[in-house]
């Protein structure tokens, strides 16, 4: 009944007299699955908190609380560590994004150490973050590390993760037809040239025709392949079968091994305490050369300098080092681009890994013209093993964060804290394009520094005003100050010397580095007052005001004020036997906001130079020297029970958040001379339910089976926009797709083109195709889901444990530009096979191919035509690739055997020894997108989410884990 | 409590430091006012580098006018625009990187009070003309299009205008440029102006060249109006290849031509002729033929169809002299001023010469600007089925079609003329989406944007579709 929580800005209190709503999860609850990341191993685990996890390596994880707020600001949780706000930008460049190729750098949140993590509370609402200023309007994730313990404790891990992929999430190719788009070429859908010099003309594979519309497979038929071409081929100048390829891409993916080892010491004396922690997460991905190394090393130690005088400190360092991330979106680094939608199913990847390993050459299958020496350069798409070996990129990031502070404690009731908190780490990402790939040539390099200070100051009391009425008081500044410094550098036109990879080694003039320098400066003071009574009533109000950098020195401060109450009804009702505790919270919030760095102010944008020409344009964004500090405003009203001795229990909430006076940039028409502009503007609004449930049904000594169960549903809704806009769009996507804020409808519409319809009834025209719509502003999905949820089943016999998760998503919308391309070139299982009648679905009208699409003509009758299948056939519209994004999940599970004391009781060091088996992403029970994971996305973020665009396969992971506890 | 103040001081100190925190919001890394001459200059090359570029994300009209046809992708040869939204970058392009920067570059020389008052009119005339350049491709792309309240951030939803309208406003601003500008006087200096390095003579030559064009379009819908304009240009505009505007690209990146960056460095092999100029090119014995188009893999020439997968090696690729890295981009040149005198003189205008006289200076001028010699051009035009007295049809189709190869890597200006002067008559692409663009659908984000304004300007239409004809296309 005691239960002390943390909350914002350290403060304990009792959980029965918390008036809004947090929920904790234990550090060992995250940790358990060695995967270096401890963030996405929340899914499922709390209420309110939707956790996106892309299937790449060390990618970015999308931590959102209570649904998306701002229109195209951060809606990410703020990250604190022992009271220290911890940055985790997401800083995938918009082209990435969007779909465009890059790489996915991951949060910076993951160089958080999941083994010193003591517990994680969620703080969900306004009215519990309000102390922390703008940043927390989004929620906080607030990390308590462990503390020691009297006399020295040691803690060792080793672990080993089999990682591979789930086939269930990959596509399945066609092996009817292979190279070509529905065209005869020079003979029967084949190249004529004449190979062998024998003076006679060969049947040659179309390699520059990246696609499966082609000839059917005939394995008497001889014809020359790509390795054809290649001299150290065992097949050069030599035919080989026409058939479909015995090793599909799914082949690239490799079983990958990552390790974890981790130890920890701590003491603690009656003089203060200590504790050192170091981990080394080795993480390989699923494809060839890839790789993420992690070391962490944290020391953290208070000393108790009088007894009223403590002084504290702590420092966490973390070296990052990456290689081989996986290429995203739609371009030649992402090999998905290829297996997903341009590829020829007669191409072995084995035999291209053969090809690349035999001379370390770009041996393509994709020959831009075979026929002649010149043309056997790729003309789209490098050897995909040439892509990973030769143009991966690297990163490394270089973290320390950590405090310093003293707490003097005045009397028995008046103390006072002191802080100095520092985050900051230094970047590197490098990317290159080799010599001889595809394409131009190139080297990338971004350089990335950010710093964050926070000074504090605060006086607590904590005085009984009476035998019944406790008071606590609260009064502190807060004094923060960011710099974001960058610069990124490119070569251009190629690069001179191959294998070299510095900006000198450009071929044409090098471009000038984009530099950026965004210092930002809030200043803030805060007070609170909590009065209870007796226990079971509390009232809390809060109040801040800060005042920032960012704004028009007019407008630049702005207020945050919270109340907040609870009753804990119970109290009255201790007759009740089933009845263990049940409590009434209620509490309003407001929440300021200030802009983005540099939104205020316009500057000019400098192209480089046209030879002794100078340049200067004016830049694609209007920034307002008007924008005022948005709000959001925040009502809550929950419901705690427990019954039977706490064996069963809920916590239930409602909430309702506005976010108005958005500052967005928001998109206008070019015509204005811009294509966005900063204003004020917007309103949207988050309702939901959050619902925990928890239930020990079966507890005896030996056996005890406990369940928890977290459920959400979040409604989202855009109540208003830039004056008569109805729609915003966020994320511009190929193929016509957008990401939209859209009036009147959830945040994340997905708009493009759709079926005409009648009368319920998808139109065909007179071609026997669908008719499609003109407009692209059509919403054909939403990237909400209808609600979320996870269970979380534990059975522990003596000292066996086990535990499963199984996650859910049930709705919103995906769409698949995989799926869209893979229409027109003919790549799966479905664009072959039979029709209707019986018949070859690709063999032409005469012979019985073809199909008939399920419609009715203008005039309303039943469409009969038939319609070949072909790679000219008309494209579906967009709409027809919005899939539903559900899925049920076994997202883990885990053994663990606890040795008997009487195994190791010899040897006295020994504590304990914990043996662990246990799985991630193991069973995708239930989804409705084919070939793909419906959680798979290009990054964090606003736009991305929602859009695959050559996608990952689901990392399955299987691991071992042994605990020494000395 | 001394503990307190000891620890409290540092804070507060800070805290007093900080008292104006609005510098932390200075961009210390881009400047905030900059030489009104360097956004012209980066106004020009935006210009250029849409005109020149052959991506298709940029500029598809290659395809349009069945100069090019695509190996292997083919939406965008076959009228679909809306895929890799083209509408909405052309359009991005010209409101925003080209007539933004010349609208400050405008207002930044008018407010700098140390440069010279008659340099000053000078460099205002020229922005002005490139204004009215731009704004005559947005016309004639798209039709109505926002004008007079365009390039005002304050109005976020701007009106569009009467095409008709706007062009009429176009001629006058161009007439009052071409008054004001004085070759007594300065005007940009040469590494300021890539066109013409800052010679007010050859400026007026060319605003003559671009009134003489503008005024031509209004010919078959307002022909007091253009015989007006035309007559007014004649004797000013281009009248030797010497007074060509051709943006020189440079031989180095980033400054290349946009078509080598594209077919030469970025290795693509997308592009190869079209039958329907290159039959002609063969069949007339051209000599632009091989200036135009290389060949294909057995040394043939030969063209593919547009709309249709063309096998890469079978046929005649883009030449290297229109890849070449610093190959200029021609804004407007005395070719296509002698079929503008040509065709005056067929519509009765009063100019000097006769159309005969001009069309064989036209294709004359085409062919040594591309390399052929004299001699090879007086052979070309002997051909009784090019000289002007014998080659088929009336003026439009004599005309037209000579037009339209000489406007070769010009697409835009031959998409333009292609649908004035309906000749040739090309068939439509294989497979095509939709009939013959005959503009462009308005960008998607503008339904979205600017829903109000767009939804009515497609009313005008009937709907935003491309087959609807724009107000000078009468035929």
């Amino acid at each position: 009944m005691s239960e002390v929580v943390v909350t914002a800005l350290g403060i304990k209190r009792a959980k029965n007299t918390l008036p809004y709503a947090a929920q904790t999860v234990q550090g060992e609850d995250v940790s358990r699955l060695r995967s270096g990341n401890a963030f996405s191993a929340l899914s499922g685990k709390v209420s309110g908190l939707q956790i996106n996890q892309g299937n790449g390596l060390g990618g970015s994880t999308n931590i959102v609380i209570r649904g998306m707020k701002s229109i195209t600001g951060n809606n990410q949780a703020l990250f604190v560590v022992d009271g220290v706000p911890v940055d985790n930008s997401i800083n995938n460049r918009t082209n990435q994004q969007t779909g465009r190729g890059g790489y996915d750098y991951g949060n910076a949140a993951a160089d958080i150490n999941p083994d010193d993590i003591e517990n994680i509370n969620v703080l969900k609402g306004a009215a519990a973050t309000a102390l922390y200023g703008s940043r927390a309007a989004n929620g906080v994730i607030m990390i308590t590390t462990k503390k020691a313990k009297k006399g020295l404790g040691i803690v060792v891990n080793s672990g080993l993760t089999i990682n591979s992929i789930d086939k269930k999430t990959f596509p399945e190719y066609q092996k009817e037809y292979g190279a070509g788009y529905s065209d005869p070429y020079h003979v029967d859908g084949f190249y004529s040239y004449d190979v062998d010099g024998d003076g006679v003309k060969d049947l040659v594979v179309p390699t520059s025709q990246d696609a499966s519309y082609g000839a059917k497979f005939n394995p008497n038929l001889m014809v020359y392949h790509w390795d054809a071409f290649d001299p150290a081929s065992p097949y050069y100048k030599k035919p080989k079968p026409w058939v479909a390829a015995a090793n599909d891409p799914s082949t690239f993916y490799i079983t990958s091994l990552s390790n974890n080892q981790n130890v920890l010491f701590d003491g603690a004396t009656d003089k203060g305490t200590y504790k050192l922690g170091y981990t080394r997460n080795e993480d390989r991905g699923v494809l060839p050369n890839s790789r993420l190394i992690k070391n962490m090393i944290n020391f953290g130690a208070t000393y108790n300098i009088t007894s009223r005088l403590t002084a504290s400190a702590s420092v966490n360092y973390s070296h990052i080092d990456g290689r081989g991330r996986y290429g995203t979106g739609y371009s030649g680094r992402n090999v998905n681009q290829n297996f997903r939608q341009w590829y020829q199913t007669n191409v072995d990847i084995k035999e291209q890994k053969d090809a690349y390993f035999r001379n370390y050459k770009n041996v393509t299958w994709n020959w831009s013209d075979p026929s002649k020496p010149s043309g056997l350069v790729p003309i789209y798409t490098d050897n995909y093993y040439w892509t990973v070996y030769e143009n991966y990129q690297n990163d490394n990031r270089s973290r320390v964060f950590g405090y310093a502070s003293l707490d003097f404690k005045a009397t028995d009731w008046l103390s006072f804290l002191g802080r100095i908190s520092i985050d900051n780490y230094t970047e590197l990402q490098e990317e290159r394009v080799a010599v001889g790939s595809q394409g131009a040539a190139s080297y990338t390099r971004f350089d990335r520094t950010f710093t964050e200070k926070n000074y504090d100051l605060m006086a607590n009391i904590d005085k009984d005003l009476t035998k019944d009425l406790n008071f606590k008081g609260l009064l502190g500044i807060n004094l923060r100050r960011t710099t974001e410094r960058s610069s990124l550098a490119t070569t251009s036109g190629g690069l001179v010397v191959p294998g070299l990879y510095s900006i000198s080694n450009s071929k044409g003039t090098i471009p000038a580095p984009i530099e950026t320098n965004q210092p930002i400066a809030v200043d803030g003071y805060f007070g609170g007052i909590t009065l209870s009574y007796q226990d079971y009533l509390s009232l809390d109000a809060t109040f801040r005001r800060d005042r920032s950098s960012t704004l028009p020195v007019s407008e630049n401060a702005y207020n945050y004020y919270a109340i907040s109450g609870s009753w804990l009804f119970s109290h009255h009702l201790p007759t009740v036997p089933w009845l263990s505790s049940g409590k009434i919270r209620l509490n309003y919030a407001t929440v300021g906001n200030s802009a983005p760095w540099g939104s205020i102010y316009d500057v000019y944008d400098k192209p480089d130079p046209f030879g002794s020409s100078i340049l200067f344009s004016l830049p694609d964004r209007k920034n307002n020297s008007e924008l005022r500090p948005e709000e959001t405003k925040s009502r809550e009203i929950g419901l705690e029970m427990a019954f039977l001795k706490n064996r069963l229990g809920f916590d239930v909430t409602y909430y309702v958040t506005n976010t108005i006076d958005q500052i967005i940039p928001v998109s206008v028409s070019a015509a204005t001379g811009y294509t966005a502009k900063w204003v004020n503007a917007g309103d949207v609004q988050n309702k939901g339910i959050e619902l925990s449930v928890y239930a020990t049904p079966v507890r005896t000594p030996n056996f005890s089976w406990t369940v928890n169960v977290n459920w959400t549903r979040n409604r989202n809704k855009v109540l208003k926009l830039y004056n008569d806009s109805r729609n915003l769009p966020l994320g511009a996507f190929q193929s016509g797709v957008s990401i939209n804020a859209t009036l009147g409808q959830p945040y994340g519409t997905i708009q493009g083109r759709t079926f005409v319809m009648k009368d319920g009834q998808r139109v065909v025209d007179t071609t026997g195709y669908y008719m499609v719509t003109s407009t692209t502003t059509n919403v054909i999905g939403n990237i909400n889901p209808d609600w979320i949820g996870g269970v979380y089943n534990t059975f522990r016999y003596k000292n066996l444990s086990l535990g499963f998760l199984v996650d859910v998503r049930k709705g919103g919308n995906v769409w698949s530009l995989d799926q869209f391309y893979a229409q027109g070139t003919g790549l799966y299982k479905e664009s072959a096979g039979l029709n209707d009648l019986g018949n070859p679905v690709r063999n032409s009208l005469q012979d019985g191919g073809g199909v008939i699409f399920e419609g009715v003509t203008e005039d309303g009758k039943p469409n009969t035509k038939r319609v070949v299948v072909d790679a000219n056939s008309t494209q579906l519209p967009q709409a027809a690739y919005s899939y539903d994004a559900s899925f049920v999940k076994l997202r883990e599970a885990n053994i663990t055997y606890s040795l008997p004391a009487t195994i190791f009781s010899k040897i006295k060091a020994i504590k304990g020894i914990d043996v662990s088996v246990f799985g991630r992403n193991l069973w995708i029970i239930h989804k409705n997108l084919p070939y793909s994971d419906p959680e798979e996305n290009l990054s964090a973020g606003n736009m991305p989410q929602g859009m695959q665009s050559g996608a990952y396969p689901t990392t399955r992971s299987i691991g071992m884990n042994l605990r020494l506890k000395f | 409590m001394r503990k307190i103040l000891y620890i409290a001081m540092p804070v507060l100190f800070l805290a007093a430091c900080t008292k104006d925190i609005s510098r932390f919001n200075k961009e210390t890394k881009k400047p905030s006012a900059v030489p009104g001459a360097a956004l012209f200059s980066n106004a020009l090359k935006g210009l250029s580098d849409g005109l020149a570029n052959a991506s298709v994300n940029v500029n598809v009209f290659r395809f349009t006018v069945k100069h090019w046809a695509m190996a292997v992708y083919q939406d965008e040869a076959q009228y679909d625009f809306n895929t890799r939204g083209i509408p909405q970058a052309w359009w991005t392009r010209m409101y925003r990187d080209v007539l933004n920067d010349l609208k400050e570059s405008a207002r930044v020389i008018s407010n700098d009070a140390n440069l010279d008052a008659a340099v000053k009119q000078n460099q205002l005339a020229i922005i002005d003309i490139m204004q009215v350049y731009t704004f005559n491709i947005l016309v004639n792309t798209f039709g109505n299009v926002p004008y007079k309240e365009a390039l005002d951030p304050n109005n976020l939803f701007p009106v569009y205008d009467d095409a008709k309208t706007i062009y009429t406003d176009l001629l006058k601003r161009l007439a009052e440029d071409i008054g004001k500008l004085n070759t007594a006087s300065a005007s940009f200096a040469a590494s300021e102006d890539v066109l013409y390095a800052g010679n007010v003579a050859q400026w007026i030559r060319f605003a003559s060249y671009l009134q003489m064009k503008m005024g031509m379009m209004m010919a078959d819908v307002d022909n007091a109006v253009a015989k007006a304009a035309v007559e007014a240009a004649d004797a000013k505009a281009i009248s030797a290849a010497s007074q060509n505007a051709l943006f020189k690209y440079l031989p180095t990146s980033p400054n290349t031509n946009p078509l080598y960056t594209d077919i030469v460095i970025g290795g693509r092999a997308d592009y190869v002729a079209a039958e329907d100029l290159m039959n002609p090119l063969i069949n007339l014995n051209d000599p632009r033929k091989s200036l135009y188009f290389g060949t294909n893999n057995a040394g043939n020439y030969a063209g593919g169809v547009v709309g249709r997968v063309n096998t890469y090696s079978d046929f005649s690729k883009p030449s290297a002299k229109i890849s070449e890295p610093n190959a200029a981009l021609v804004l407007g040149d005395y070719a296509e001023t002698e079929f503008l005198r040509a065709e005056a003189k067929e519509r009765g205008y009063t100019v000097a010469g006769t159309a005969e006289e001009h069309y064989n200076n036209a294709i004359k001028a085409s062919i040594l600007y591309w390399g052929g010699t004299e001699a090879e051009a007086n052979a070309y035009l002997a051909q009784p089925a090019v000289a002007y007295a014998t080659a088929a049809g009336g003026w439009k189709q004599k005309i037209g079609f000579q037009k339209w190869i000489a406007l070769y890597n010009r697409p835009f200006d031959g998409w333009t003329e292609l649908r004035r002067l309906d000749y040739p008559q090309l068939t439509p692409a294989v497979n095509a989406k939709s009939g013959f663009p005959n503009r462009f659908p308005y960008p998607g984000n503008e339904q979205q944007l600017n829903g109000t304004n767009y939804t009515a300007a497609a009313a005008i239409m009937g709907s935003d579709k491309v087959e609807f004809k724009l107000f000078w296309d009468k035929y």
